[in-house]
């Protein structure tokens, strides 16, 4: 008897807490900009019909990145507007572009800019431009606000992503001797962005090693100082340490200022600056068209995209250079060109998590096989903020990149929305009660990938010759895949192209 | 009978259940970590009833008459259940061992009851129909509550008029049974005259129910609470004792009745009095409306925009009596134009210049808040000045915060502007600064409104003497990216503290 009440007020109360803890959210969203269908097309050499018109145009850019709008920016400031970008996506903007929901607009690649030093004279004229460098001042606007990043480890919070609490003495050490040293390079001036600028053979055999063999050669074994060597390779090369070249693994740390202020950010990321580029060349960019075929000759090139053969004089290959082999006619096969792929995701939030932490611009957790995620709203002037989008960055660095390309494509939007999730709620328990809606970007090919010898490859001189009519740009080039570069030979390329233009006539 | 019997089964059951309910929901609200009060009231709970069940058997003789008293005792107590948790948590120390010595207490009453109840019937029925139909019934009434808990008590009625609800119920089982056993039952009258006696007491709960609720709450501010409201963007509360109204935003004291005026009329008029013919006034934050009383004190003045993110707050200080007393109405001036934004966001989409800028926000508490003092903010509301007229920046305590108020200064000069800061006295709040900035020199008023009881020509040159103890410090300048004032502004209260 007392039994049966007992189990029933015990029963009764479970069914009251039950209810009285809200239900998880549905969570809504679907795979966003997906592009392997189109550049399986190319792949698989699939026939394209034939052109049925054909346009004189004196200069085709193709690709509309970060390079190929940059190469119009030069053209557009010099009065020329005898071009035009043929992009494949729908939206032009490559790793620089970005969506909008009503909350915010947020990232889907790159988001932010190290405030760029003397030596990128073409990224501080873009940004007098855009009035981000206003008199020598950066706007504070475009600086990301403060507090900037936080690191979660050990169950607990610190400021900035480098660890800093629960380091022994070693550890310290080690720190400050791997600052020394990357201090040391920076001095030589050979690890500099652009990256053209610097280099010279100076430091080539550190092309030849992983940046964690050359960890391990110069005595570095503190785990928290490895992990974060590693976080910074896959965060910006989208390979393990063990896969990055040494002289990438440096000149990321030995490129810039230790005590520069910034980054430069908006709440859509790099996108702020394609939507401004936009703004001024817009009109020249036709977005779905995928180029499938480039024949140079000696006196032009003619470009096909869908249904139209452009016939020009110059062509800018700001497409991934990895794809010249498919398109160009007797374009020999490249060896040195890797790539990695990645995965985004924009994460929709109805209220922030209560294990939040304080509101960061980028949170990471340590030993995470992730990179964590951006506030899309941290760059907002509101004071009230409710609502937001995360932007979840997962380089799949573990692994060859063909196998992580083959699990990107098998894998449906529930297992890597699960993925993501399960990612979060080890630091955010709450995360489901907070996400309505999960938007996902795969991207085969991301960025490239400074894979040992790569940086110092035949190929990559040979590419960067700019003689002919047919002249590549993209930031692969270089062998690192930041603004900075594809900037840089985008603008370079136009120059090279309205000279020649210039001698021609 | 038969029905009758087990709807009185299922009630039980119903009231039983929501005393527990009760109980760990008061304790979760209060102390919080719900998993853990739920848990242990629960355990504890079934326990008692354990020790319950088995004191049955010790009531041997007169099991109806002791079966209405167990239930009109547990109608009392479990019905005045949530007001004395209430009590215990606002005005004792001993909240938890009031909450578990509660709960052994109801849990033995609510054990007692249906042992009782099955061997008052066993006579009547089979045992195999005792324990089914008793059982049944026990079930069924207890899910009724559980779902009634949630879905509709807690929402409609709040816990305190919930307990004494079921209070009422379950002396009015006590009332029932002496007419369902009426035949068995000697001292019927005075039995019921105690069940009418305890009903009324409950029903009297019921109707003062606000009262008690608010009573408990009063006792975390010192005065009585009058007005609470949790709004999208933060708690107001207002409180009352004697002639002293205070408005607290997120527990922050914004002004009192008493000397508000100090600090309105030194946030107003050495500003405003100095500008020639100011016709066009912007007010960003001040939604009580005390600041725009004063700014009406100018007939020049044709129009006011007042932004304040809140429309809860805007309209409670245009609606309220006693609140529109205070500020004499200025939220309904013809003069005025009220704007719920963002104020960082307005001041940016708009290009509307002004005579006369005031800047009345809540201190710089949090991140977000450290934004509208940043010299992004800054250069963005000077685009707003006229060439005459003046900003003026309500800028913390010179003297408990005194490292925030120069850094404030600082960071206004650094977007432009000349500054001359000032500062005055308000005795709720201590010493109290303020910057005054514009793109011009400033030069004291000649002449003031009538009727101030506070400022007058002759002393407002004197707000700008700062002794040595807040003279100004070198401060670095607070921006976006850095957002030092938040921390500096933790720092100096600290040191209050400590």
């Amino acid at each position: 008897m007392r039994i049966g009440r007992r189990d029933f007020l015990g029963t009764g109360s479970a069914a009251l807490i039950g209810l009285s803890l809200k239900a998880d959210r549905k969570i809504d969203g679907s795979f966003v900009n997906e592009a392997a269908g189109a550049g399986h097309l190319l792949r698989d050499h699939k026939p394209f019909s034939p052109a049925k018109k054909t346009e004189k145009i004196p200069v085709v850019i193709i690709g509309g990145g970060i390079a190929g709008l940059s190469a119009a920016w030069r053209f557009h400031k010099r009065g020329f507007h005898d071009y035009l970008v043929l992009e494949m996506n729908p939206q032009a903007g490559g790793n620089a572009r970005w969506g909008e929901n009503e909350i915010t607009a947020y990232p889907w690649a790159a988001h932010y800019v190290p405030v760029p030093g003397p030596r990128l004279t073409y990224v501080r004229e873009l940004f007098t431009d855009l009035g981000v460098l206003q008199d020598g001042v950066w706007n504070e606007r475009y600086l990301v606000f403060s507090p900037q990043e936080h690191l979660f480890l050990y169950g607990r919070w610190q400021d900035g992503i480098e660890p800093s609490v629960g380091l022994t003495q070693n550890d310290r050490n080690q720190f400050r001797r791997i600052e020394e040293l990357f201090a040391k390079f920076r001095a030589s001036n050979e690890f500099t962005v652009p990256l053209e600028l610097g280099i010279s053979s100076k430091f080539a055999e550190l092309d030849q090693i992983s940046f964690m063999e050359w960890l391990r050669r110069e005595g570095f074994d503190s785990r928290p100082l490895n992990w974060y060597m590693n976080y910074a390779c896959r965060d910006d090369y989208g390979a393990l340490s063990t896969n990055t070249s040494a002289w990438a693994g440096i000149h990321y740390f030995a490129s810039r200022d230790a005590e520069e202020k910034g980054p430069l950010t908006w709440p859509e990321g790099n996108g702020w600056i394609t939507r401004r580029l936009l703004e001024k060349v817009g009109p020249r960019v036709r977005t779905n068209q995928l180029v499938h075929k480039v024949i140079p000759s000696g006196h032009g090139v003619r470009v096909h995209a869908g249904e139209v053969e452009y016939s020009a004089e110059f062509v800018i290959f700001a497409a991934p250079t990895f794809l010249a082999p498919y398109l160009v006619d007797g374009f020999p096969q490249l060896k040195t060109f890797a790539y990695s792929p990645w995965l985004t995701a924009n994460l929709t939030l109805e209220r922030f998590p209560e294990s939040a932490g304080e509101a960061s611009w980028d949170t990471v957790f340590m030993d995470s096989p992730t990179l964590g995620y951006v506030d899309a709203m941290h760059q907002t002037l509101r004071t009230y903020i409710d609502r937001t989008v995360w932007t979840f960055y997962w380089s799949l660095a573990e692994g060859t990149p063909t196998q992580n390309r083959q699990l990107l494509l098998e894998k449906d939007w529930d297992y890597w929305k699960e993925a993501i999730l399960h990612d979060l709620e080890r630091v955010h328990h709450d995360i489901r009660k907070c996400v309505s809606r999960v938007d996902i970007m795969r991207m085969g090919h991301a960025m490239v990938r400074p894979d040992v010898g790569s940086i110092f490859s035949e190929e990559r001189a040979w590419l960067k010759r700019r003689t002919g009519r047919l002249f590549f740009a993209n930031s692969d080039l270089s062998g690192i895949s930041i603004f900075e570069e594809a900037q840089f030979h985008g603008v370079e390329s136009a120059q090279t192209v309205l000279a020649k233009l210039a001698g021609t006539k | 009978m038969g029905v009758l019997l087990f709807i009185t089964v299922l009630l039980i059951a119903a009231c039983g259940l929501i005393y527990e309910l009760i109980a760990g929901t008061i304790a979760s609200y209060l102390i919080g970590d719900s998993v853990f009060q739920f848990s242990t009231v629960i355990g504890t709970y079934l326990f008692a009833m354990g020790l319950g069940s088995a004191l049955s058997r010790y009531i041997t003789k007169r099991l109806i008459e002791r079966f209405v008293w167990i239930e009109v005792t547990l109608g009392v107590i479990g019905g005045f259940s949530s007001a004395l948790l209430m009590f215990a948590f606002a005005f004792t120390q001993g909240f938890q061992l009031i909450l578990y010595a509660l709960v052994i207490v109801m849990g033995i009453l609510v054990g007692l009851e249906i042992p009782l109840l099955m061997r008052i019937v066993k006579d009547r029925y089979s045992f195999r129909d005792v324990v089914a139909h008793v059982l049944t019934f026990d079930y069924l009434g207890a899910l009724g509550a559980s779902l009634l808990f949630p879905v509709v008590l807690v929402p409609r009625l709040g816990l305190v008029r919930s307990a004494l609800f079921f209070g009422v119920v379950n002396v009015a089982i006590a009332f029932w049974s002496t007419r369902l056993f009426a035949p068995q039952l000697v001292q019927k009258r005075s039995l019921r005259a105690i069940c009418v006696l305890m009903m009324a007491l409950l029903s009297f709960g019921i109707a003062k129910a606000k009262f008690i609720t608010s009573t408990a709450e009063e006792n975390i501010y010192a005065d009585e609470i009058i007005f609470a409201r949790d709004t999208r963007y933060q708690h107001i509360v207002l409180t009352k004792f004697k002639d002293d109204l205070r408005l607290f935003l997120n527990s922050h004291l914004q002004f009192s009745s008493r000397d508000e005026y100090r600090y309105h009329e030194a946030l107003v008029h050495p500003g405003l009095a100095a500008i020639p013919a100011p016709h066009n006034v912007l007010v960003l934050g001040g939604g009580d409306g005390l600041a725009v009383r004063e700014i009406l004190r100018y007939p020049q003045v044709e129009k006011i925009t007042l932004v304040d993110l809140d429309p809860e707050m805007t309209h409670l200080f245009s609606m309220q009596p006693m609140l529109t007393a205070l500020n004499q109405k200025s939220l309904l001036s013809p003069r005025l134009r009220v704007i719920n934004e963002d104020a960082f966001v307005w001041v940016d989409a708009n290009a509307e210049s002004f005579d006369f800028i005031v800047i009345d926000f809540p201190d710089p508490t949090n991140y977000a808040l450290g934004k509208l003092y940043t010299t992004a903010f800054y250069r963005a509301v000077a685009r707003h000045l006229s060439s005459q007229g003046f900003i003026v920046v309500q800028s913390t305590s010179p003297m408990f915060a005194r490292d925030s108020f120069w850094c404030i200064a600082e960071t206004i000069r650094h977007a432009g502007l000349q500054i001359f800061p000032y500062h005055v006295y308000v005795p709720s709040f201590g010493e109290w600064g303020f910057v005054l900035a514009g793109t011009r020199s400033y030069v004291p008023p000649k002449v003031v409104p009538d009727g101030l009881r506070f400022l007058n020509v002759e002393f407002i040159p004197s707000l700008f003497q700062f002794p040595p103890d807040m003279a100004q410090i070198p401060m670095p300048v607070n921006q976006l990216n850095n957002q030092i004032l938040v921390q500096t502004y933790e720092n100096d209260w600290k040191d209050i503290s400590h």
